[in-house]
């Protein structure tokens, strides 16, 4: 809380708003990097996250690292190593599975 | 904590629309209505000698911002302005603190978007300010030739999420119809409805009119048309989850994808989700209870183009959100839209 303004001092992430308490908080940050993992090695990148420190660890295969803080802010870097962004768009996300 | 829905924040609806299109007649009729009786008004013109004052001396609170475009050059004074409102309304007047609600009148030349963009990413005003509703005002007469000539005509047609067709009584009516038409096509997520010197009027059928063809216009002019998508996700998606896929959609189709809205229901309670083309607003928690005019809880709806619901539903399942739910796919289909008032 801001003693001047009466508001919180940072709004935060737009991500992290669903939280309600400290416990959702780090469980919303394992369950996000259990789904970033599978989307981020299919473009040779992994990500790490141990639930302390306030962002996490992007890297790439040959040991290139990055902290960043959001969401936002890992799009941005990994758009940065691979040359072009992540899409959820893409086909490997998007293909028909073949169907029964 | 959160018996606050909005957090404290005022409401800032905008009121956008091309030069001329009847933005300060329609908000005029406006202010003497029950739900602007009591905003503030702010009016942005372009020219360095306002006129748009005069037209609103109704309103009891007005201020100016001449001399520039508020989504360009006068960005800085806009958000200072915005700044000052703020002061006044924590620290200062005792009569400003009453303020919950600002109406801000753009200039014609002014992108809905590039404003939105200018509140949300200042790190005062986005804890003091949510933006609401943008309206946009469309000429029935010149309309037409403004969407068609103008890449800013149509930027500012689809940032909408009400648009106002003005001087109904003076277009020919078989120009009318495809008018509304073409609103549909550009932005087929926002409401249409018809005023005459800013009072209500009716709008005839447009459901069998063929829309405009609309020319390609400059680089940033996308030739692909708009369409929109509502999901179902469920009644509790998985928000980590759906916070990955959205901020990654938004990173890599945020030019594409015009505008994103939906209320998901998350460990703080309800939230409000929208985003106008690469700016998410700070989500707003409501209350508890779903109004009348809410959109259904787990309703994501996405406006824009290059993607189709087939591809955004299975997009969903890679990224674990299962058991999202198309509700209606369709590029420029204007009938049946769920969460709006559209008739």
């Amino acid at each position: 809380m801001c003693a001047n303004c009466g508001f919180p001092a940072a709004k935060g992430h737009w991500t992290d708003a669903g939280a309600g308490s400290a416990f959702d908080r780090i469980r919303g940050r394992l369950q996000r990097a259990r789904i970033l993992a599978p989307v981020l090695a299919s473009y040779g990148l992994a990500v790490h996250d141990d639930g302390s420190g306030s962002g996490f660890m992007l890297a790439n295969r040959t040991g290139h690292q990055v902290m960043v803080n959001t969401l936002s802010e890992l799009w941005e870097a990994a758009e940065r190593i691979i040359g072009r962004p992540v899409d959820p768009l893409d086909p490997r996300f998007t293909d028909e599975a073949p169907t029964p | 904590m959160t018996n606050d829905p909005r957090e404290g924040r005022m409401r800032l609806t905008i009121l956008g629309g091309f030069l001329g299109s009847g933005k300060s007649t329609w908000l005029r009729h406006h202010l003497h209505h029950v739900l602007l009786q009591d905003a503030l008004v702010v009016v942005n013109e372009a020219a360095i000698a306002p006129v748009d004052d005069a037209l609103l001396i109704g309103s009891m609170r007005l201020r100016v911002l001449a001399g520039g475009c508020a989504c360009c050059e006068t960005r800085p004074a806009l958000v200072t302005l915005l700044r000052d409102i703020c002061d006044d309304r924590v620290g200062g007047d005792v009569s400003a603190r009453r303020i919950d609600h600002i109406v801000l009148e753009t200039s014609g030349l002014a992108d809905p978007g590039r404003i939105v963009d200018a509140i949300v990413t200042d790190l005062v005003l986005q804890h003091h300010i949510v933006v609401g509703e943008i309206i946009v005002t469309v000429d029935a007469l010149h309309g037409l030739a403004q969407i068609r000539d103008e890449d800013l005509g149509r930027r500012q047609i689809e940032t909408a999420d009400r648009l106002v067709v003005t001087k109904v009584d003076t277009a020919e009516p078989e120009r009318l119809p495809r008018l509304i038409a073409t609103l549909r096509i550009l932005n087929p997520g926002a409401t249409v409805s018809g005023s005459i010197m800013g009072s209500p009027a009716d709008l005839p059928d447009a459901s069998n009119v063929d829309p405009e063809t609309l020319p390609t216009l400059g680089a940033s002019a996308a030739p692909a048309p708009i369409g929109s998508a509502a999901l179902d996700l469920g009644e509790t998606p998985d928000w980590p989850a759906l916070t990955v896929w959205l901020s990654a959609l938004i990173h890599a189709r945020g030019d594409d994808i015009v505008r994103i809205k939906g209320i998901v229901q998350t460990p703080r309670g309800r939230i409000l989700l929208q985003s106008v083309r690469k700016v998410v607003q700070s989500p707003e928690i409501l209350a508890d209870e779903p109004t009348a005019t809410d959109t259904r809880d787990g309703l994501l709806v996405l406006i824009g183009r290059r993607f189709t619901t087939g591809e955004l539903v299975r997009s969903l399942n890679a990224f674990g959100i299962g058991g999202a739910v198309a509700i209606e796919a369709g590029v420029a289909s204007a009938a049946g839209r769920p969460g709006h008032g559209d008739r």
